[in-house]
């Protein structure tokens, strides 16, 4: 005889309608660690997916202060957040982790560049979140090396993008590089931070283009992590807002490429 | 013999016409484009079909042929 039914017992579990979606491993996706680079507009989004789709295990790194300006497109910031100068990586964590107190959330207030090369090995999967390329260069190349699936994502005003690195198997984000990327390599994209002239034009960015990029970015995460890699975007993924048209672009792997060689 | 082919702005819809021989790279094609368009500084990348193609490689490698159109994207480096 099965266990009797108890109506309403499937709304009593946070993840009842995740577990409706077969493939999706849940146990696989609190075990993971996961490493977010960033915690501007992307990161805040990546980190809201992330514990809403039942990652546990969270390390978030970004050196900068909220600043007024973010708020158009940061949901965990606040007001007063800019007024206390606060910490993106602190806020982010400290306000992700009342969504689900069952998720830990580790705020590293540096640069990507100072996390301890041995740091990377633990972790099942780094996504990246950043506004600049330099940055992307390091995160890239420190997942490669260790192994690790490294899923960037990008936005320009209503332009977004997302590129999924399985190393060996695909292109990495250098590959993609041409001499327009190396003349601003340091320019910041889009956000705030102690290494931005103020004189800096600053480009366009909102909530839609940043939501979507970042739902594809934790998405393809949540694939890997639950063993359908096989379904992950194997080149470029872009998208564009204003015409709502999206597909995936083939990007070979440069045979100059040192990560490759 | 220079091939000619079409370079379309994805941003406003625009497109130039540019002469190009075996030996010209992808970078040319992009930096002569974003040139001509007066874009601001930034990343970009070029696109023929659902191929991008790589900065480094050549007209003849890319197999970019007579009459072909290409597409400059911006490449988001925003977030």
């Amino acid at each position: 005889m099965s266990d009797p039914i108890v109506p309403g017992r499937e709304d009593g579990d946070r993840f009842d309608r995740a577990r409706r979606i077969e493939w999706v491993d849940l146990d696989a996706l609190a075990e993971a660690e996961c490493l977010v680079v960033g915690a501007g507009a992307l990161g805040n989004e990546v980190v809201k997916d992330l514990v809403l789709s039942g990652m546990r295990n969270i390390t978030l790194v970004d050196m900068d202060q909220v600043v007024l300006s973010n708020l158009n497109r940061c949901l965990f910031f606040r007001e007063e957040d800019d007024r206390d100068r606060a910490m993106k990586a602190e806020i982010v964590a400290e306000r992700g982790m009342q969504l689900d107190p069952g998720v830990e959330i580790r705020a590293v207030v540096s640069r990507i560049e100072e996390l301890h090369e041995t740091e990377w090995e633990r972790f099942d999967v780094v996504l990246g979140c950043l506004d600049n390329i330099m940055a992307r260069l390091h995160a890239n190349s420190h997942s490669y090396h260790a192994g690790i699936p490294y899923i960037d994502g990008g936005t320009f005003g209503m332009a977004g993008k997302v590129q999924m690195v399985i190393p060996p198997e695909t292109p990495c984000f250098q590959c993609g590089l041409n001499r327009t990327h190396y003349r601003v390599l340091e320019k910041r994209f889009s956000c705030t931070g102690r290494d931005v002239s103020f004189f800096e034009p600053k480009m366009p960015a909102e909530i839609t283009t940043t939501s979507v990029v970042a739902a594809i970015q934790v998405r393809e995460a949540v694939k890997f992590i639950s063993g359908r890699g096989d379904n992950c975007i194997r080149h470029v993924f872009h998208y564009n807002g204003m015409t709502g048209m999206s597909e995936t672009l083939e990007l070979s792997i440069d045979p100059e490429c040192p990560l490759h060689g | 013999m220079p091939l000619r082919i079409r370079v379309r702005n994805a941003e406003t819809g625009a497109t130039v016409d540019m002469e190009l021989e075996g030996e010209n790279t992808v970078e040319e094609i992009i930096e002569g484009a974003a040139g001509y368009w007066e874009k601001d500084a930034g990343a970009y990348v070029l696109r023929c079909g659902k191929r991008l193609l790589r900065g480094q490689q050549t007209v003849a490698e890319v197999k970019i042929m007579d009459n072909d159109n290409l597409e400059l994207i911006p490449d988001p480096e925003g977030g």
